[in-house]
């Protein structure tokens, strides 16, 4: 249990964001916290989609259940959150 | 007797170099100081500068200046142009103040730098006036707004903004210490006078005093013209230098400084003067968009001089242009989504016909920064006005210092440029920001950004409250929407409108 800082770039969105996460965290509720401060507030809600989370410049998303501690990311790494 | 002209004894009066006796050369002329890149004493005296003028005549020409600035303030000190001025109108010279005033007073010292340690007699003799210019140029600019001071309290962040840890100005503070503070003669004249005075102010101040005069503030506009006609002479202290580098095989080091000082400058641009001109200024008083601005001033005119006198268009040049296309809007989206953390309040500048006029000027506006837009607009007019503000910082970029943005919506271009340096990760908005901190690491190495900051637990407490604290921003200074939405009113009628 630890504080851990990515950087948020949120498919849509326009600016990269500070995102405060826990290192337990999931990547599920590593895109929940990253639509927080994207989605509905500038990025419009996409109803029956599920928001993925991929390192920067990957093909694939990184699993779902993974978390931010087995992840491999680095503090202040960039991520992206996608639509699927 | 008559006296002679003035071409008859200026080269004898002005070329004040001779042969030291008492110390040596490098001791009168810190290679470092001077940035005189081994080039011996006679190259340099071949400088020759295309502004000629004397010290009794550029006195007499100042003290003119001056009068009729001053005295246009005076005459039209009652003339309510506060009180009847457009919002967006204000906020442009509360963000110009804040920004540039006492940058001038920096500038001064760059310009004592170049009096002093250029190597060029005709420099130093450009220089000697161009510090005075820049000292006149502080106090002129920090004079008028202090008028509006007992009425908007805003406006004393002309004087107060560079003390201050607000993040506009680490940006504004970052370049110009870059360019003006720290580094010899010679980089200073390429990179301040050659790229961002030639390239950028000279024309930021035409089209501001052009603003300023639609807008009906003729004490801005007469100030404006009257820092610019001493811009455009100073400013022309870079180019012969570059003719003498060239000369002497320093053209790949004329070249990059003049490229990092071309870079910098767009960046600071990009989140200054861009949102200035096609968001603040009234529709109404708008004459160029930001991006037809730059290509004419700019790309267009600062190309041409680049090609004529010997240097080769940036290697980012394509780049550049490309971002014209959306950095600026990036950076008004960003401004205006934080502005609580900044010293004017800015002008949202997207009611409906604003919209069609962006559209017209950039087309796909609506389709990508529209998308940003239109959810923040659904937001007002549902009430939630509490979804218009951050809930956490915008990562920063370590070079620029501004937010890493760029186009939204279904294109979606946004990503960082991340760089390992001695085992630091840092975070680039562009390739252009990474190339200027690998040109010189160990220069730009130690800087933290605001970011860097934050989470070195500087910022206490953690949160909205501790930033405003950090970043200086009291009570009653921190911007909100300039227009108290009146804006999100308009789109309320004209949706009611098409409902009907």
């Amino acid at each position: 249990m630890a504080l851990f800082p990515l950087t948020s770039n949120f498919q849509g969105d326009f600016v990269l964001q500070l995102l405060p996460v826990d290192t337990e965290n999931t990547m599920d509720e590593v895109a929940a916290a990253a639509a927080h401060h994207s989605v509905g507030r500038r990025v419009p809600a996409r109803p029956g989609h599920t928001m993925r989370v991929r390192q920067q410049g990957a093909k694939e998303p990184l699993p779902r259940t993974l978390k931010v501690s087995e992840s491999g990311l680095k503090p202040m790494e960039c991520i992206e959150v996608i639509w699927e | 007797m008559a006296n002679l002209g003035r071409l008859d004894w200026y080269d004898i009066a002005r070329n004040t170099n001779w042969q030291p006796t008492y110390v040596q050369e490098d001791e009168l002329f810190p290679p470092q100081m001077s940035g005189s890149m081994g080039i011996p004493l006679p190259e340099w005296e071949s400088y020759d500068e295309p502004y000629k003028q004397t010290y009794p005549e550029y006195v007499k020409i100042q003290r003119e200046k001056d009068a009729g600035a001053y005295s246009v303030k005076a005459a039209l000190e009652r003339s309510n142009m506060f009180e009847n001025a457009d919002p967006g109108w204000l906020s442009v010279l509360k963000a110009h103040f804040g920004a540039i005033a006492r940058a001038e007073y920096s500038a001064s010292t760059a310009e004592a730098r170049m009096a002093r340690f250029g190597k060029a007699p005709g420099m130093r003799n450009m220089a000697t006036m161009g510090m005075l210019d820049e000292i006149r140029h502080g106090q002129i600019q920090l004079y008028f707004p202090h008028e509006y001071c007992p009425k908007d309290r805003q406006f004393d962040w002309a004087h107060k903004a560079y003390d201050t840890n607000e993040w506009a100005i680490l940006a504004s503070r970052h370049m110009f210490d870059d360019m003006m503070t720290t580094r010899g003669a010679v980089d200073t004249a390429l990179m301040l006078t050659f790229a961002f005075e030639t390239g950028f102010t000279n024309m930021q101040f035409l089209g501001l005093a052009a603003d300023a005069a639609e807008a009906g503030d003729w004490t801005f506009s007469n100030l404006i013209s009257s820092v610019q006609t001493d811009e455009s002479r100073h400013a022309q202290i870079g180019a012969p230098l570059v003719a003498i580098l060239i000369k002497n095989g320093k053209k790949a080091e004329a070249q990059k400084m003049v490229d990092i000082g071309i870079w910098r400058a767009w960046k600071l641009f990009s989140v200054l003067t861009g949102p200035m001109m096609d968001y603040y200024t009234p529709l109404e008083h708008r004459k160029q968009s930001f991006k037809e601005f730059m290509e004419e001033w700019i790309v267009t005119q600062f190309e041409r001089s680049l090609i004529d006198l010997g240097l080769d268009k940036p290697w980012f040049w394509d780049q550049f242009l490309e971002e014209l296309n959306y950095q600026h809007h990036g950076m008004h989206l960003g401004v205006w989504y934080w502005r609580s953390t900044v010293w004017w309040n800015p002008a949202a500048g997207v009611s409906p016909e604003e919209r069609t006029w962006l559209e017209e000027k950039y087309p796909g506006w609506n389709a990508t920064w529209g998308t940003n837009w239109d959810v923040i607009t659904d937001n007002l007019l549902a009430g939630k006005r509490e979804l218009s503000y951050p809930e956490t910082l915008p990562v920063v970029c370590n070079m620029c210092q501004l937010p890493i943005n760029a186009t939204p919506g279904p294109t979606w271009k946004v990503r960082d440029f991340p760089l390992d340096y001695k085992g630091r990760t840092y975070h680039f908005c562009s390739e252009g920001c990474q190339w200027c901190f690998e040109q010189e690491p160990e220069r730009y190495k130690d800087h933290l950004s605001l970011i860097d900051r934050f989470l070195a637990g500087m910022v206490q407490p953690m949160n909205l409250a501790g930033g405003l604290q950090y970043m200086a921003l009291a009570p009653g200074e921190i911007g909100d929407d300039a227009h108290n939405y009146a804006w999100v009113e308009k789109i309320r009628a004209a949706r009611q409108k098409a409902a009907a």
